[in-house]
């Protein structure tokens, strides 16, 4: 396509969009099917529809091994769809559909990736045609039809179409003159017996009577061959002028050469044409159509397997773009900060700018929402990726299991959910593997044979809560404990230890009970890679089990990553901006009420409760700040359940900033969650509260 | 200029047609992704030229084009469709439409069907 000077990057990305949203579609109709056992009409056809898509999409982007999969699926799915009462080994085919998007997904990934789509699909194709013939051939053993024929309702032919075979030369029509017309068309046209039919559809209104050769254009495929090599003839005859017989035939396309001629008789193979017709009519008609499904299924398209209706007020835009604006949004922000706190205004009073002020604000904040609201999107799409998981896993791990879903409308910015798949992907593949019993221990304990893991999310706040839930054997805290303790976790005196606390172990590096490394989750590496993984993304994991009864991670995960409301602080020249969510209180406390105990840990008592001081000052070494209890501030924050007290020099404001990440040149600090611009040009790092508790209170 | 309006229910498909023909003068007013929606579409747009897809879901495309032809008869509808769909083309020929692009369709083998028009 580059040839005809199209830009080829929107295209490829909107085939990549595209083609990954109806995969994902089509997963989620195949183990919708496998679920009630049965292939409904309404999913094979969408089946069918997605494999023609696909099919079409990437035979434009001369993705040819990704085009002939789909299509050998598409004649599969063709076939079924035509043939409703025949027997499918539905088992079989729900495998084979899916290695077919597998193929699809990992070809797509790969272009994605900017790499070749190298995979070849060929003993796939194979696979999915030994299925067609075997079908076909069960199909006719079934039916004791000899050919492929089906066994459409013959109510098809009533569509079917003749020009009038040959009739001699009626009298009294003196003045119609006679053509002879011999039409070729370029090569590589394609389909030129229907370009052929086409002609000879447009003179319909202007003849009187016409034959042409081959005669079976419409139901002969390999009159096609014929026509690229003999061209096309046609005759007739007509009342018109010469000049209109040549426009209406001019108005074929792919018109590569044609001769008309005004002719006294026709050439002796037309007026020998209407025996042969003759009888190839009545063969046609004896023999019904092969069915047309498109058409007979017109109906039943309606009630298509999928809830997927797309609405047609959506339009799709890329991310790369939203990226942008809401990058420029913040930059307004900041600038409307810079203008209106100008240094300039300081002392001045100005009511009407300040007025003005206020509405700009207004609107910014507006505008802000609007751009953060368009970056959301729900957790359904990764959601109901699990149902594929959990399908072949318990396949493979001979384990019954349903997959509840609940809260798939929450929403989260777009930039978080890309990250959330994969460690999903993990805490589900270890309830089903680790988390439920196998069948015969569920029974033997009382519990239903079939398992179940719960997908939930939901709003808290500022956050997201994910919660993966299974009803299996539970964690056993001794066990962890022992672990814990081989390998050198444990810290605190074990009877001081919560569940949660000694839960969390099995989310650090190298933990992992499970004796049997299986081929779904390994020996250790996953946790900690999950744990890592959701905090990138700002997020934190906790654990809840019960043993016996089952286990519940939550991941909580902030709503958005880019902007957020702050609280800025000063300590020494530096500013820093705490966010508003992880702030609990301030208040100033003087120089007595701090405690020290013997390893110079500060602590206060608030209200019965002891909380440990952190000096912002002693945390980032920072000269010339203010050193006195007295003199400063406490800012009480908490993450996960710790608290405790920052001391910084003073609070210097609340404001919405617009969160940056770090540059890459500098080493992620715990502690530290980005960077904004402030109003005046300056720059204030980004407190992480969950980080600095981490560090601080290890 | 003619005004285009493009039926199909892969986006892909859409931008594709839509990067071609504006290309080449053609200002597309309108996109549907079934055949029910092209029909709204046609009676509100009143589009010059209809490039249609044959399979889509509610409606379909052959559908579609009996419905706006039994509207306007003067409707310049094309079909766009796959190597394998000839009956349905053949049915949508006599339908009344005036032309039919196959997919993997180039940009030259589309102009030369709408320049037919």
């Amino acid at each position: 396509m580059s040839e005809d000077g199209i830009s080829k990057e929107p295209m490829l990305e909107m085939y990549l969009f595209e083609g990954n949203q109806l995969v994902e579609q089509l997963e989620e109709i195949i183990i919708k099917c496998e679920k009630d056992k049965q292939f409904e009409m309404g999913a094979i056809n969408e089946i069918f529809r997605i494999m023609h898509t696909i099919k079409g999409s990437s035979a434009m982007m001369m993705f040819n091994q990704i085009g002939s999969v789909a299509h050998s699926m598409e004649d599969l799915f063709f076939f079924i769809r035509a043939n409703e009462n025949i027997q499918v080994d539905f088992a079989g085919l729900s495998d084979l559909v899916l290695s077919g998007i597998d193929f699809i997904k990992d070809e797509m990934n790969k272009i994605a990736q900017g790499n070749a789509a190298d995979g070849l699909g060929d003993d796939l194709i194979a696979e999915i045609n030994i299925m067609l013939i075997q079908m076909k051939k069960s199909y006719e053993d079934q039916n004791a039809i000899p050919a492929v024929i089906s066994n459409s309702p013959p109510n098809e032919t009533t569509t079917k179409y003749y020009i009038s075979s040959y009739q001699p030369p009626s009298e009294g029509k003196e003045d119609n003159t006679k053509y002879y017309v011999q039409v070729f068309f370029e090569e590589d046209c394609q389909m030129e017996n229907i370009r052929a039919y086409m002609v000879v559809n447009n003179l319909q209104d202007i003849v009187n009577e016409i034959y042409y050769i081959p005669a079976d254009v419409i139901d002969n495929g390999e009159s096609a061959d014929i026509i690229r090599e003999n061209g096309f003839l046609i005759c007739f005859s007509t009342q018109v002028s010469y000049a209109e017989v040549e426009s209406t035939l001019n108005q074929t396309a792919f018109l590569r050469k044609m001769e008309i001629n005004q002719v006294n008789e026709y050439p002796a193979e037309i007026t020998g044409l209407h025996r042969r017709r003759e009888i190839v009519l009545e063969d046609t008609i004896a023999v019904d159509e092969p069915p047309h499904p498109e058409f007979a299924e017109i109906g039943k398209d309606r009630d298509a397997g999928t809830g997927n209706n797309r609405q047609q007020n959506i339009i799709s835009v890329s991310v790369a773009k939203l990226d942008m604006l809401m990058d420029i949004v913040g930059e307004i922000v900041i600038s409307e900060a810079m203008v209106t706190k100008n240094s300039d205004l300081a002392g001045l009073q100005l009511e009407s700018f300040s007025k003005a002020a206020r509405q700009l604000r207004k609107l910014t904040d507006e505008l802000q929402d609007i751009v953060m609201s368009i970056r959301m999107v729900p957790v359904s799409m990764v959601f109901h990726k699990m149902n594929r998981i959990v399908r072949d896993m318990s396949k493979k791990l001979n384990k019954e299991v349903d997959l509840e879903i609940i809260g798939e409308t929450t929403e989260v910015d777009k930039n978080i959910i890309d990250h959330l798949s994969d460690p999903l992907m993990h805490l589900i593949r270890n309830a089903m593997d680790h988390g439920l019993e196998s069948k015969e221990e569920r029974v033997r304990t009382g519990k239903p044979a079939k398992g179940k893991i719960t997908l939930e999310a939901k709003n808290a706040g500022g956050d997201v809560l994910i919660i993966v839930r299974d009803d299996g054997r539970g964690l056993s805290r001794d066990k962890i404990l022992n672990k814990a303790r081989e390998r050198g976790l444990v810290h605190k005196p074990e009877h001081e230890l919560t569940d949660k606390e000694v839960f969390s172990y099995i989310l650090l590096a190298g933990f992992s009970t499970n004796e049997q490394v299986t081929e779904f989750s390994g020996r250790g590496v996953g946790m900690d890679v999950v744990t890592k993984n959701i905090e990138k993304i700002g997020g934190s994991i906790t654990i809840g089990s019960l043993f016996g009864k089952g286990t519940e991670i939550f991941v909580k995960i902030p709503l958005t990553l880019a902007i957020i409301d702050g609280i800025e602080v000063s300590v020494g020249l530096s500013r820093y901006t705490i966010p508003t969510i992880s702030i609990r209180e301030s208040f100033r406390i003087d120089e007595q009420d701090v405690i020290s105990d013997e390893d110079g840990n500060e602590m206060i008592m608030i209200r019965g409760q002891c909380y440990p001081v952190l000096r912002m000052h002693r945390m980032f070494a920072i000269k010339n700040s203010v050193t006195r209890i007295s003199d400063g501030i406490m800012v009480m924050i908490e993450s996960d359940e710790k608290t405790a007290c920052l001391f910084v020099d003073k609070l210097v404001g609340e404001q919405q900033v617009v969160v940056k990440a770090l540059p890459r040149y500098l080493k992620k600090v715990q502690g530290i969650a980005g960077c904004t611009i402030l109003g005046d040009g300056g720059i204030s790092l980004i407190l992480d509260a969950h980080g600095i508790l981490a560090r601080q209170l290890a | 200029m003619k005004s285009v309006l493009i039926v199909d229910d892969a986006m892909f498909i859409r931008l594709s047609l839509k990067m071609m023909l504006e290309k080449n003068g053609f200002n597309v007013i309108g996109e549907a992704e079934n055949g029910a929606v092209a029909v709204k579409k046609y009676q509100e747009l009143k589009p010059d030229i209809v490039t249609m897809d044959i399979t889509m879901p509610e409606v379909d495309g052959v559908e579609a084009l009996r419905q706006i032809r039994a509207m306007d008869g003067n409707a310049k509808v094309v079909m766009v469709s796959a190597m394998g769909q000839e009956v349905m083309i053949r049915n949508a020929i006599m339908a009344g439409a005036k032309n039919f692009i196959v997919k993997p369709f180039t940009e030259e083998s589309v102009l030369k069907v709408l320049c037919k028009l």
